[in-house]
């Protein structure tokens, strides 16, 4: 890492400020705005991600995940807004300090899977012997030893993912970008995958990987970052949100009268294993529940707000949600990260 | 930077010498050759010297002594027999009991009629057979020529035509030039075209496979594109080299053996004297260098700019225009090499590979000219990486419809 001290001596208050907050980011973008013609892909993005945390970055297809993250990867040029990674030029850093895993995975399908390996290893910056021995030991590990003078065509899909992985870390990154990284995996190859990245999170690597899978999500992440329909709507620690987000879902138990469970502010009724659940309208409190509870002389035994599982905060903010403006940046106010990043920073 | 591009044509050299089509190719253009010309006369050769000691009978007396050199020539070991009786008898029991391969008989009508009788232990080949048959009609003739106190050296060498030309405007240049003119000038549009289309296949394929993703993440699509070029080329030139070994090694190396174990042959001596020297060979390959840089820089940027070979295929045709039209002038610029057309058409850089070679390798084009159509390709390169580099840059990553000329010329202008 480069020694930032003078600049930060010699700088303006409000500037040694930011510097040194850089350098507690990985990554961080500011009003990255990126266009194709008419349509906006990318809004105003701003964005960050502290050093040695996992941060899923989240949202529908077509959201402008992948943009988002061609532009730090310096793929793309975006048209507003700026990118620095580790609070330094992206170019400069890139490179070495980057492993990057796009979406759509190619592999060059004649060479052998080590040569290939190899030359991923080289144009990050690694020299040839080196990269070769990385690679050899990788494919001791992820058990394809035998794999290694064979062409890469020859190898299932799985496999081949592992090698395009294999090429993504091989220069030991400081911060990985995994797009899409568990699409295309069989449950097995998921786990293996997971576990890798659990282990590069132990090492203090960064992590930022976007996904679907909400569920692959919420074991992972310590941050989230929700984008739909080209913007931001949430942003912050996961615990954070989801404390934020604990509304909407009502579990009770109770012995007694059950006619105050109807009322105007119930949705409907479920009975799932945790007991049942109250699903509250949008924009209604729960308060008014209680206070019928106690009224009716029911017992009561539990009455708790559930932590909604990302899963449903996905679909609250990214699927319907997507127009309800006022609902999302009261959301993304309250976690936005610059309140949270205290928490959620290293 | 370098690191980088270096890897990149360490990359694609290993990969494509270690094809299959390059083994093939670089080693199928020699064993043609080889193929073609000696190993029919190395394995008849070869074939018959080990068995094959021929006995003359003289019925003469003046024919053995020019006669045995001929057949010795031609691979044969050959052995005197006088003249007797009994002679067939005995050289027959003698064949019998493998001393002898076979012998031949020549007389007073031989002197007349150049007819021979040849007695052999086996059918003897067609080769073989002429083989006897000229060396005895040769024997024969020059001995007839000098009762005649002719010089048969002359004559039976063929004789030597001296031209005069009479015209100042009209090219001088002999048969064998013409071949070489034509000959390279069609080789280069093939190798130039071959080498640049694998650089735009290469392109496509990596933007199609989206590796490119991966790899423009971690260098500037400049650099992947350098890299690929100087790594095909890289490649070229290893097969040129090998072909360019192949031809020494024919003409300076089989050809004379052979003219030496088969005077028949002596024909062959023609391909010696028409090869093209260390300098015009030198040429060749500078017009084919500069030709790739310019072509594969063009076909590259084709590459990214299209989504599927068939596009490719179709977007191609300006480049396959640019390379055909030279084909199509080469002979009449062979025939005049110095109108001002012909000059003006060679010093157009994307022209000059094809057409300046075509003038130069014919001779007589002023040292300068040649100097300028190679100043005039390098700026010509410039331009190009300049224009497509920029289309690169952006087509590469982009995917759906092939760009309109206005779309890309916009891509010139902001990439």
């Amino acid at each position: 890492m480069r020694v930032r001290a003078p600049h930060s001596v010699m700088g303006s208050a409000t500037e040694s400020v930011r510097i040194m907050s850089d350098n507690g980011f990985a990554l961080r973008l500011n009003g990255v705005t990126k266009r194709f013609g008419k349509h906006t892909a990318v809004d105003g993005f701003d964005f960050e991600v502290p050093r040695g945390v996992i941060c899923g970055l989240l949202g529908p297809n077509g959201s402008g995940k992948t943009t988002s993250i061609r532009m730090i990867m310096g793929i793309l040029g975006p048209d507003e807004g700026t990118v620095s990674l580790f609070g330094e030029d992206p170019d400069v850093t890139r490179r070495t300090k980057v492993g990057y895993l796009p979406e759509e995975r190619g592999v060059y399908k004649k060479m052998k899977c080590l040569e290939l390996i190899t030359f991923l290893g080289e144009i990050r910056g690694l020299h040839r012997g080196e990269a070769r021995r990385r690679g050899g030991a990788w494919l001791d590990r992820l058990g394809l030893p035998e794999w290694a003078d064979k062409k890469v065509e020859d190898l299932s899909k799985g496999m081949q993912q592992k090698i395009q992985f294999i090429g993504t870390v091989i220069h030991e990154p400081e911060l990985l970008i995994l797009d899409e990284p568990f699409s295309g995996l069989d449950p097995i190859n998921q786990d293996v995958l997971e576990e890798i990245v659990r282990d590069y999170h132990a090492k203090g690597t960064t992590i930022l990987f976007s996904t679907h899978l909400m569920d692959q999500a919420e074991r992972l992440c310590e941050r989230v970052c929700l984008i739909s329909n080209s913007r931001k709507v949430l942003d912050g620690d996961l615990k954070d949100i989801k404390a934020a987000e604990r509304r909407g879902v009502l579990a009770v138990e109770f012995e007694g009268p059950d006619s105050w469970i109807q009322g105007p502010e119930v949705d409907r009724i479920e009975q799932t294993d945790d007991g049942l659940h109250l699903i509250l309208r949008d924009g209604y409190d729960h308060q008014p529940i209680l206070a019928r509870a106690v009224e009716s002389g029911a017992r009561i035994l539990r009455f708790d707000l559930v932590e909604p599982r990302l899963h449903e905060i996905f679909v609250r903010h990214a699927g319907g949600g997507a127009t309800d403006d006022a609902g999302m940046s009261d959301v993304a106010r309250r976690a936005s990260p610059s309140e949270v990043a205290g928490v959620g920073g290293v | 930077m370098w690191h980088n591009v270096w890897a990149v044509i360490r990359r694609e050299y290993l990969q494509r010498v270690r094809s299959k089509w390059f083994i093939v190719a670089t080693a199928g253009g020699p064993l043609m050759m080889a193929g073609l010309i000696v190993v029919p006369a190395w394995l008849a050769v070869q074939g018959e010297r080990d068995q094959f000691n021929l006995a003359v009978v003289d019925g003469t007396g003046v024919l053995y002594e020019g006669l045995a050199p001929r057949l010795e020539n031609g691979g044969f070991e050959v052995s005197e027999a006088r003249w007797h009786a009994n002679v067939v008898t005995e050289l027959r029991e003698q064949a019998n009991r493998g001393e002898l391969g076979g012998f031949i008989m020549v007389d007073e009508l031989t002197l007349e009629t150049g007819e021979a009788l040849y007695y052999s232990m086996d059918v003897p080949s067609a080769l073989r057979q002429v083989t006897v048959q000229t060396s005895v009609a040769r024997t024969a003739l020059e001995y007839q020529l000098e009762q005649q106190g002719v010089d048969p050296e002359g004559l039976l060498g063929g004789g030597e035509l001296q031209v005069e030309v009479l015209s100042a405007s009209g090219s001088d240049i002999s048969e064998p030039q013409f071949a070489i003119a034509y000959g390279g000038a069609f080789f280069l549009y093939m190798v130039i075209l071959l080498y640049a289309v694998a650089v735009m296949r290469a392109t496509l394929e990596e933007k199609t496979s989206r590796i490119v993703e991966v790899i423009i993440s971690a260098m500037k699509p400049s650099e992947l594109m350098l890299g690929k070029i100087m790594g095909v080329c890289a490649v070229s030139l290893t097969q040129m080299t090998i072909w360019i070994a192949a031809a020494v090694a024919l003409l300076a190396g089989a050809i004379p053996m052979m003219i030496a174990a088969r005077p028949e042959l002596a024909n062959l001596e023609a391909l010696r004297e028409i090869a093209p020297g260390l300098g015009l060979t030198a040429l060749f390959v500078g017009f084919f260098v500069f030709g790739f840089l310019m072509y594969s820089g063009l076909y590259a940027a084709v590459g990214a700019m299209c989504n599927s070979d068939e596009e490719a295929q179709q977007a191609q045709f300006p480049m396959i225009t640019l390379l055909v039209v030279p084909i199509v002038m080469v002979a009449p610029i062979i025939q005049a090499p110095n109108t001002p057309m012909a000059t003006g058409l060679s010093l157009f850089p994307l022209f000059s590979p094809i057409l300046m070679w075509a003038r130069v390798s014919g001779g007589g084009v002023p040292a300068w000219q040649v100097a300028l159509s190679f100043v005039l390709m390098a700026l010509m390169i410039w331009v190009i990486a300049a224009i497509a580099g920029r289309i690169y840059k952006v087509g590469i990553l982009m995917s759906g419809k092939r760009p309109t000329l206005p779309e890309l010329w916009r891509w010139v202008k902001e990439a």
